[in-house]
């Protein structure tokens, strides 16, 4: 499957009102979405690379070059995504009254520096996840939109760590994701942003097994922005047709939005999942 | 006296070539607004206006850089000059003082720059204030803006000043008729009234709720700093890799 984006950065005061115009625009109430994603990294399996032998000859170090770049070429980043809900997070000394809106927790974070971390509902063993795989976006800039590989997988509930250290992955690191989720024909618009675990908790080696409560999180960009990113997901990405398609129609949201926000693509280095 | 040395010729030079480029811009723009018609678009316009306040900005900046020469210089004809065929361009070169139209220009270009100065000036100094005055206009403002808003009668087409003056008179623009509603809705509205005022209590606590936030988000703003850039989130996204600190 291919995937088509477009990305814009919303600044913090400017994404009430965008949530609002893309509720209108899309005629529909935002779904509201919590993941947690698990960064995992692809490592050489020891034993795999039969080290050098003998002598360092001038054609062999090529050959060993060649091999070295082929086992790592297929070595990539990966994604492993679990959906919580705002209750999963241990329960703060503030109820949050407002709902799902994210002004109320941002102006909740002073008053609950309490740990309750015991409250929490949460349950790391029946976690569901979902392996994203997503390839570097292709080179090239003919079409203007951000296209890449994907694909995705269910995975075993529960710890996770252990079937991904058998692939050949290992954890590297894990942030939640918060936003909204609008439809909009086939265009999947998804208002976001990334949220750090306060650093202070637990071994950064392992997924937590708990979760902080949801104040204590910390935006990764201090500023509070949001990121929006428009995705089209092509089942066959060989086909040009349908991939001519899907960028038109991305360009279509991009002159209904121009007044709002400059959708984008996306620089594709930023985007490289390749492990190195 | 010395001779100009290659640096001193080059700054010469540089001023030659960059009122060259100024006078080049600012003939195109006359010659396009003399022969298109009709006019050029303003976009156009807007560009070329750019153009010429760049090539305007880098002449002074040079100007500036090079002022202890440029002051310093003293022009005189060679004996091989052909001065016999070139007077009017030696006289030119050999003024000590500015031409008396450009020396008009350049007494109101001093007046206009001081207005502004002092200007400027007088505004910076009205302008202070404190981080207290500032919270209490913040404070001020919402309410009293609410209040405004909410003793005006909204809704309908025309003002109540452009109805008293007559709506035939007034200029809005619009090809379509704009109807009086007032006339043909006055009962509805009475009804309407009601529920509105309801309305508008309602909204008042709430409102005021959300001018609080807003008087409040543009310092935690500023505060924060400025927008990460969107690449370092995607990276981190991707990766895991923490932003650079900046």
């Amino acid at each position: 499957m291919h995937e088509l984006l477009l990305f814009a950065s919303v600044p913090l005061h400017q994404h009430h009102e965008l949530r609002q115009q893309l509720a209108g625009l899309t005629a529909m109430q935002p779904r509201h979405r919590l993941e947690r994603r698990l960064i995992f990294k692809a490592y050489r399996k020891p034993g795999v690379i039969t080290t050098r032998v003998g002598a360092s000859q001038d054609v062999q170090g090529v050959d060993l070059q060649r091999l070295n770049k082929m086992l790592n070429g297929g070595m990539y980043y990966t994604q492993v995504v679990g959906p919580v809900l705002h209750e999963n997070f241990a329960a703060a000394g503030v109820t949050r009254g407002e709902g799902d809106d994210p002004d109320a927790a941002m102006s909740g974070i002073h008053e609950s520096q309490k740990d309750s971390l015991s409250h929490s509902t949460y349950d790391y063993e029946s976690q569901s996840w979902k392996l994203e795989f997503r390839d570097i976006p292709e080179a090239g800039t003919r079409s203007a939109v951000t296209a890449r590989l994907m694909a995705s997988a269910g995975l075993p509930k529960g710890d996770i760590v252990e079937p991904m250290n058998a692939w050949g992955y290992g954890f590297v690191t894990e942030y939640v994701v918060e936003g909204d989720i609008f439809i909009l024909n086939d265009i999947v618009i998804f208002l976001h942003r990334v949220l750090r675990y306060p650093s202070e908790s637990s071994d950064p080696h392992a997924p937590r097994g708990q979760l902080p409560s949801f104040e204590q999180m910390k935006p990764l960009d201090k500023s509070g922005s949001y990121v929006l990113q428009a995705a089209i997901t092509v089942q066959d990405g060989g086909n040009q047709e349908t991939m001519r398609t899907a960028s038109q129609h991305l360009f279509g949201l991009r002159e209904q939005l121009r007044s709002a926000v400059r959708l984008e693509q996306a620089d594709r280095l930023s985007l490289d999942t390749r492990a190195k | 006296m010395t001779s100009l040395n290659q640096d001193q010729i080059k700054a010469l030079e540089q001023s030659r070539q960059r009122l060259v480029q100024l006078t080049h811009s600012l003939s195109s723009l006359i010659t396009s607004l003399n022969t298109s018609d009709p006019l050029p678009s303003w976009s156009s316009l807007q560009s070329q206006a750019t153009i010429i306040s760049n090539n305007l900005v880098t002449v002074s900046e040079h100007l500036t850089d090079q002022q202890d020469l440029f002051g310093s210089l003293v022009a005189y004809p060679g004996p091989d000059y052909p001065s016999r065929t070139q007077g009017p361009a030696l006289e030119q070169l050999l003024r000590t003082k500015l031409d008396p139209r450009v020396e008009d220009w350049v007494s109101r270009g001093r007046t206009a720059g001081q207005k502004s100065q002092s200007q400027a000036r007088a505004l910076i100094r009205g302008q202070e204030l404190s981080a207290g005055d500032l919270t209490e206009l913040w404070e001020w403002a919402p309410v009293e803006a609410n209040q405004e808003a909410r003793g005006r009668n909204w809704g309908g087409n025309f003002t109540l000043e452009e109805k008293e003056a007559g709506i035939e008179n007034v200029v809005t623009g619009l090809r379509r008729e704009l109807e009086d509603e007032d006339e043909s809705e006055e009962e509805e509205e009475e009804e309407e009234d009601q529920m509105d005022i309801v309305g508008a209590r309602r909204k008042t606590s709430g409102g005021g709720l959300e001018f609080d936030i807003a008087a409040r988000q543009p310092a935690e703003v500023a505060a924060a700093g400025p927008v990460m850039p969107l690449d370092d989130v995607l990276r981190f996204m991707t990766t895991g890799l923490p932003p650079k600190q900046r």
